[in-house]
């Protein structure tokens, strides 16, 4: 007994000390004024989104690494500075803090998902750091303020072409709508589909949600089939829709997916198998048409981690490319200086595709390519222009 | 649709029995709700992935080593976890138990990353027509694994002499031990037949839906529990019946009412159930003592 | 000393420890297990956020709202629920929790999944800690009342307190409606601290954190959640250095504070107790 209670007062001054040794570190050395640059990593490593969080780490790093063996950004080298935020936003908000007061970053790439982004956009703002997001595609991003960026491939934009290409060439026009309910990004892509679906004279026949994370989408497969729609636009991320898909199969659906570019992973293919066969997901970039650029960078991430790249690795690989980029123009890491570079960043060629930045922060890449899974390969399937006054 | 509907119900049901099991086991001998019961789920799918995919191991050694290893790791848990904590509060082992939970799920991420991973095919899918429906091979050997591991239980319980002595822990601990029970030894076995169950459920729901990742322990634990407690948690036909209660109401509010309330509405009706019973299905009534 | 990041965790710290004095007074004092203390966050925060965004209500106005829309609720649930006993309870709290957040990703006015942006932030270090202040002494007061001994009766032994003439459903109600009254306060602040809400923030890991602290301190004691909240927020952060293996440290600690303190670390401490008995101390040694 006494033991145990010699153990908890231990237990207690070893945290204590903790506390206060916590308190009164040194915060390191300032970001700007060293020999390296340091921008924040804002994502889960752990918890229900870390994988995108994880792959977007992965892509930041190769970036890193590449630019830094090539003698780093004006004569210093990149340090990626990396924290777990557990999808939590209270810990978002601290970690925004503890980059820009602990850390001394320049900028922060993330939150890959939008939410997290809105947190951490305000804190960015106030203490004038850029916020390049790596993934949040909802709306009321930028808005946020002039120091807020983002590289994605915009829902709003790509949405309503797919939807027309579905119509007009595929002629399939009663279509099942299958939106996650947790997240973010499928509940604004499925409200930019079922817009355009409605105004090409398209008819949605049924509506489903499911959840991230659910694993049993019978009940849901069985409704759809009764519908019978002659494709299912399914809104959320590559895992359920894989395993949404053999559930579908499985039951006799045989209605082809279309998808956005948060199934573009090789992960849809590698889970779904052949009940993937035939699907079309939008992206801003071709691999089976591949620039110089995109192939050197898919080489580079199969030798890295021994996995082929999915839409998260490639936009974070971009995201560290193109602020690189704005600081090398800039000649500056100070950022209110080459946040002025970033926001004229033009025709940039990335791995997620080709990157400009409008006035109003918003990026746009064109064209939209849609890519159909053959073989058990993405393969091109049409080149689809974006109109810019959108 | 109503018997597509009904077989869905009952395969969703009978995966979430398998794991509410377990958690029943725990909780009628020494009135813990086992956190840790959904991550131990998870490690049993992964052992399982491991099994297959190293020693190419077919379905039922899959399964049988899965159950071996999480066993040895259920009771590696109760020793470091719960042992120390006996004669405490309930809720202080229940808050040691979501450190294990913690624990494991993190570890599981950090040894083989958060994505989630499929099991290679083990046999053909075969659908048979059932009426207007389908049912393949795999949601009846699901079934009948399902019934099968119940049954063993059942007896074991209620047939052997470690089952006398798991119930007669489960009435009152004291008596047990003056009757020359071992009643740590029998803690032990319970945890140890609670994770073995969890881990058939982890490899057939992993080979069922085909997914298995490091955070899948967490809503089928929640999912479980729930489905233990409807069924009169401690009870053993309970937990069965409230699983498969569980998954045909959730089935059946996604096909006649809605699927974005699918969740709220089986939730619903765990509450509704245990207002009219508020001991469970099955469940006995609490005699309060004065 | 006190930059940015400290203050940050600081204004978290004190929100916790409202949150964590709510759930104490349910589960601590009054012996109620509840799994959903994050569903009565969640009213708070989306209440107050709402009359924020839509009707440019002052502060306190939105944050009382708040927290009387989440007692409210905790009334409405109680009534039904709270004659269920122990495990029982929990369960309908937890059930409760998924509902209200499943309701919450449906409703248009609640931006779904996509959440409230743009929620003006004013809550700052000042006005909650002057608001856990307040809370700590009401709820000393409250407890040291007939109503508080009330509680505690409940805990202790239900059916000598009912014996003894206390109405325990009443008594039950008032605690679950007094405590989500301050998950709901919590909320708010939250809310109006991070600027954005969104449904799945209020999960069942939520409320398992917020337990996590109410027992960690010790369960019923005062000082005890204000320490679990100290604690359980700032240990996280300390654990930064340690990089991937952060979360599972962060489960080892939880194993081993309750291996040498399963009490918690402040179980059965309450600050008048300590008054009182340095008092009869020094009354023993001046006779």
């Amino acid at each position: 007994m006494k033991g145990k209670k010699l153990g908890g007062i231990f237990l207690i001054a070893v945290l204590l000390i903790g506390l206060i040794s916590g308190c009164s570190s040194q915060p390191s050395e300032n970001g700007s004024t060293g020999d390296t640059i340091k921008i924040g990593f804002l994502g889960a490593k752990t918890g229900n989104v870390a994988t995108y969080g994880i792959n977007t780490l992965k892509g930041m790093k190769l970036a890193a690494e590449e630019i830094n063996n090539a003698g780093g950004v004006l004569g210093k080298k990149i340090e990626i500075i990396e924290a777990d935020n557990r999808g939590d936003r209270t810990e978002i908000a601290n970690i925004m803090q503890k980059f820009i007061t602990k850390d001394k970053v320049v900028a922060v790439i993330g939150d890959p998902t939008t939410g997290g982004t809105k947190v951490a956009a305000p804190i960015a703002q106030s203490n004038q750091v850029v916020l390049l997001s790596a993934g949040a595609a909802g709306e009321g991003v930028v808005e946020i303020g002039d120091y807020i960026f983002r590289n994605t491939l915009l829902d709003s934009v790509a949405a309503p072409i797919t939807a027309k290409y579905v119509i007009e060439e595929l002629k399939w026009d009663k279509a099942a709508l299958v939106t996650s309910l947790n997240n973010d990004f499928s509940v604004g892509l499925s409200k930019i589909f079922a817009k355009a679906i409605k105004e090409l004279g398209g008819e949605i026949v049924i509506e489903e949600s499911i959840q991230d994370g659910d694993t049993d989408f019978s009940a849901q497969v069985t409704k759809i089939k009764e519908a019978n729609p002659e494709v299912i636009i399914f809104t959320g991320y590559y895992t359920e829709a894989a395993l949404f898909l053999q559930e579908a199969r499985r039951q006799g659906l045989e209605a082809k997916m279309v998808a956005g570019d948060g199934c573009l992973s090789p992960d849809l293919i590698k889970l779904g198998g052949d009940a993937v066969e035939g699907s079309f997901v939008y992206c801003g970039f071709s691999p089976d048409q591949p620039t110089a650029e995109t192939q050197k960078f898919i080489e580079a991430v199969k030798g890295k981690y021994n996995e082929e790249p999915d839409m998260f690795v490639a936009q974070g690989y971009d995201a560290v490319k193109i602020l690189a980029a704005a600081m090398e123009k800039a000649n500056s890491i100070d950022p209110k200086v080459f946040r002025d570079a970033l926001a004229q960043t033009k025709n940039f060629p990335g791995v997620s595709g080709v990157t400009t930045f409008r006035e109003n922060r918003e990026p746009i890449k064109s064209p939209v390519y849609l890519l159909t899974v053959k073989d058990g390969k993405f393969t091109l399937q049409a080149k689809l222009p974006v109109k810019l006054e959108q | 649709m109503f018997l597509q509907q009904l077989i869905n119900g009952i395969t969703l049901g009978s995966t979430y029995a398998l794991i509410a099991l377990g958690y029943t086991m725990v909780y009628g001998i020494i009135q813990l709700i086992n956190f840790a019961h959904g991550e131990v789920y998870m490690v049993g799918a992964f052992t399982g992935l491991i099994f297959v995919n190293m020693f190419g191991a077919n379905i039922a050694l899959a399964i049988l080593g899965a159950m071996i290893c999480c066993m040895l790791l259920g009771v590696l848990i109760e020793r470091i976890a719960y042992r120390p904590l006996q004669g405490s509060s309930r809720l202080s082992a229940l808050i040691s138990a979501i450190g294990v939970s913690i624990f494991l799920s993190t570890l599981v991420v950090l040894i083989r990353g958060p994505q989630t991973t499929s099991y290679p095919q083990m046999f053909k899918i075969v659908l048979y027509q059932v009426g207007p429906a389908k049912i393949s091979n795999l949601q009846i050997l699901i079934m009948i694994i399902s019934a099968i591991l119940m049954i063993a239980l059942h007896l074991i319980v209620q047939k052997t002499k470690v089952g006398k002595a798991m119930r007669a822990c489960a009435q009152d601990q004291d008596a047990a031990r003056l009757m020359g029970i071992s009643v740590e030894k029998i803690i032990s076995l319970t945890f140890a037949l609670g994770s073995a169950l969890a881990a058939a459920g982890g490899v057939l729901v992993g080979i069922y839906f085909n997914a298995v990742f490091p955070t899948m322990g967490m809503m089928a634990g929640m999912k479980a529990f729930s489905a233990a407690v409807l069924g009169g948690i401690g009870s053993i036909p309970g937990a069965v019946l409230g699983g498969l209660f569980l998954g045909i109401a959730e089935v059946f509010g996604v096909a006649y009412l809605s699927s974005s309330y699918r969740d709220a509405i089986a939730f619903s009706i765990l509450i509704l159930v245990l207002l009219i019973k508020p001991t469970g299905l099955l469940g006995k009534p609490i005699q309060k003592k004065v | 000393m006190f930059n940015a990041y400290y203050l940050q965790v600081l204004v978290v710290v004190g929100i916790n420890t409202i949150l964590a004095l709510g759930l104490n007074l349910i589960t601590g004092i009054t012996g109620q297990l509840s799994l959903g203390h994050a569903a009565f966050m969640s009213i708070g925060a989306y209440t107050s956020a709402i009359l924020s965004l839509k009707y440019q209500l002052p502060f306190a106005v939105v944050l009382l709202s708040g927290a009387f829309m989440a007692a409210f609720f905790g009334i409405i649930l109680g009534f039904p629920t709270l004659r269920l006993s122990g495990d029982y309870l929990a369960i309908t709290t937890l059930g409760f929790a998924e509902i209200t957040k499943v309701v919450l990703l449906n409703m248009e006015s609640a931006g779904k999944a996509l959440g409230l942006a743009g929620i003006p932030q004013k809550a700052n270090v000042y006005n909650v800690y002057v608001l856990v202040i307040v809370v700590v002494f009401a709820l000393i007061r409250l407890i040291n009342s007939r109503v508080g001994r009330a509680f505690q009766a409940i805990r202790e032994d239900e059916i000598a307190a009912e014996a003894t003439g206390i109405p325990i459903t009443r008594y039950k109600i008032m605690a679950f409606a007094i405590g989500s009254f301050l998950a709901g306060l919590g909320g708010g602040l939250y809310a109006h601290y991070l600027t954005y809400i969104n449904p799945t923030d209020f999960g069942f890991l939520k409320s398992i954190e917020i337990l996590n602290m109410v027992v960690l301190g010790g369960m019923g004691s005062i000082p005890g959640s204000v320490l679990g909240a100290l604690i359980l927020t700032v240990v996280p952060e300390m654990l930064r250095f340690v990089q991937d293996y952060r979360m599972l440290f962060y489960g080892v600690v939880l194993i081993f504070l309750m291996i040498f303190r399963p009490n918690g670390l402040l179980g059965g401490v309450s600050l008048t107790k300590m008054l009182s008995t340095r008092k009869r101390r020094n009354l023993e040694t001046n006779n």
